[in-house]
């Protein structure tokens, strides 16, 4: 690791200018990613940015460390893969709400439950902005989409409790009301040992709801530190996290105090233990031919 | 109030100058960033304004910072960028996909009321009567860069009419 300079923002910017709407909320997420990197330190090189597909996953892009602007609802197994292959690596996933809880949905139990040491960053637009305003996962019931013309009959899922259910160790909420504390919750959350959950709401400002833009979401909006809530207690904060949709609790909602071993680390335990007997590369076949 | 744990009952002049200096930043930062979106999608005009906007806010960055350099020097600041948040700066979701010039005027009065309503709001609780007189002098001027802006919209043209959904696909399924 070779943390001995100071980083700026800027220096996680890159040359790449972002083709997203004006005004899309995330801008203002990248600015935060900016900011929580030069705040950790690690330089560029180290540090690499996994995405699926939509206008969120463009975010790689915009950033100077090495990009994988994937496959659709694939983010999260190449993240893993990326993190097991090269540990030292800070690894960053991130994607909208219909990569990651629709096509991709399947894939979060399995690397919260193996508590990879990843940081999963969502952003949250209730809708799927690339292909032009379909419903989501996270789309309101009763919402009018181009899908759902007389209005989406289906209740929403709920990102926080999902990821709080599943067992993840760090779980927050943040948006562009307030990026000073967003970069906060990014730089806790990739500080964090294990598995992290950041869910941030980023208006879609073509396709999204009148009620999801800044001035809606600064109406619902609520910080968990006013409200006194211990992000060690975790039925706490699931009990909180039931009001996504109606309130925007913005804040860490869990993390947890003993955190877990994760995968990557316990990986290279046993690699350590078995490196001894281990065959040479060119002798790998033999482990599969009956003797 | 737009910022984060500001001790403006404590606020030293050298913090108070650092903090506008930082404010004034923030909002070129912001401008800039407009800029190149409108750029990004074809709407010189509003690009424009909006580089007009930074190079004022640049003006009045530089000004301040040479006030703090004649009265502290190069002292270190001891106030950070994350004391501070959207508050002469338009917000991330102000700027539109073709918006107007007279848009884009009205996105940056909104800002400098905004920032002249933060300086009203900090007056009441600073004790200083140095920093007091420099938060007097900054909300004041915000009213001056109000009229700024006012004279522009004043030299406009009548819009087209057309509105932001006449830019907008109608959404397809996929
Ligand atoms: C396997 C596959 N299925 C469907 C698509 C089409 N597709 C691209 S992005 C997208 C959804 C985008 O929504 P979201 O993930 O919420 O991102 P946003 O654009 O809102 O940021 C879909 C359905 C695809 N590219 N690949
Ligand atoms: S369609 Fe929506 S999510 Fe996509 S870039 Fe535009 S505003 Fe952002
Ligand atoms: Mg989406």
């Amino acid at each position: 690791m070779s943390a001995t300079c100071e980083f700026q923002a800027k220096d996680y910017k890159s040359d790449l200018k972002p083709i997203w709407c004006p005004g899309c909320g995330d801008f203002s997420v990248v600015q935060g990613i900016y900011r929580a990197l030069a705040a950790i330190g690690r330089p560029p090189h180290e540090i690499a940015f996994v995405s699926g597909i939509g206008c969120s996953s463009r975010i790689p892009g915009y950033t100077t460390a090495y990009g994988f602007n994937t496959i659709h609802g694939r983010a999260l197994p190449i993240a893993q893969g990326i993190k097991l292959a090269n540990p030292d690596l800070l690894v960053l996933a991130a994607g909208g709400d219909g990569d990651g809880f629709s096509i991709g949905g399947g894939h979060i139990a399995h690397l919260v439950r193996r508590n990879i040491d990843i940081t999963y960053i969502v952003m949250d637009n209730q809708i799927y902005g690339l292909t032009k305003g379909q419903l989501s996962p996270t789309s309101q019931k009763g919402r009018v989409t181009c899908t759902s013309r007389f209005g989406s009959l289906e209740q929403p899922v709920n990102p926080l409790l999902y990821m709080l259910a599943y067992g993840a160790g760090f779980v927050a909420q943040a948006s562009p009301t307030d990026l000073v504390g967003m970069a906060a919750i990014i730089e806790e959350a990739i500080r964090f040992p294990g598995f992290s959950f950041v869910n941030i709401q980023s208006p879609c400002v073509t396709y999204g709801e009148e009620a999801q833009q800044i001035k809606g979401l600064k109406a619902i909006s609520e910080s968990l530190v006013a409200l006194g809530h211990n992000p060690a207690d975790r039925l706490a904060a699931m009990d909180l996290a039931q009001h996504y949709g109606e309130k925007m609790h913005l804040g860490v909602f869990y993390r947890n105090p003993e955190p877990a071993p994760t995968y990557d680390g316990l990986v290279r335990e046993r690699q350590a233990l078995l490196s001894k007997d281990a065959l040479p590369k060119e002798r790998i076949l033999d482990l599969f031919i009956k003797k | 109030m737009p910022s984060k744990g500001i001790d403006f009952a404590n606020l030293s002049l050298m913090d108070a100058l650092d903090l506008a200096i930082l404010v004034e930043d923030e909002a070129l930062v912001r401008y800039e960033d407009f800029a190149a979106q409108m750029d990004q999608h074809r709407t010189p005009d509003a690009a424009k304004f909006f580089r007009y906007m930074a190079e004022n806010e640049a003006k009045h960055g530089e000004q301040l910072a040479v006030r703090r350099a004649e009265l502290f020097g190069s002292a270190p600041p001891t106030v950070s960028r994350a004391l501070i948040f959207d508050i002469e700066a338009p917000d991330f979701d102000a700027a539109r996909a073709f918006m107007s010039p007279r848009q884009a005027m009205q996105a940056a009065l909104a800002s400098e009321v905004k920032a002249h309503a933060f300086f009203v709001a900090a007056l009441p609780v600073l004790k200083n009567a140095e920093v007091k007189a420099l938060f007097e002098e900054l909300r004041d001027e915000e009213i001056l860069h109000q009229d700024l802006v006012k004279v522009e919209l004043a030299k406009l043209p009548p819009d087209s009419g057309l509105s932001d959904d006449d830019f907008v696909d109608e959404p397809a399924a996929q």
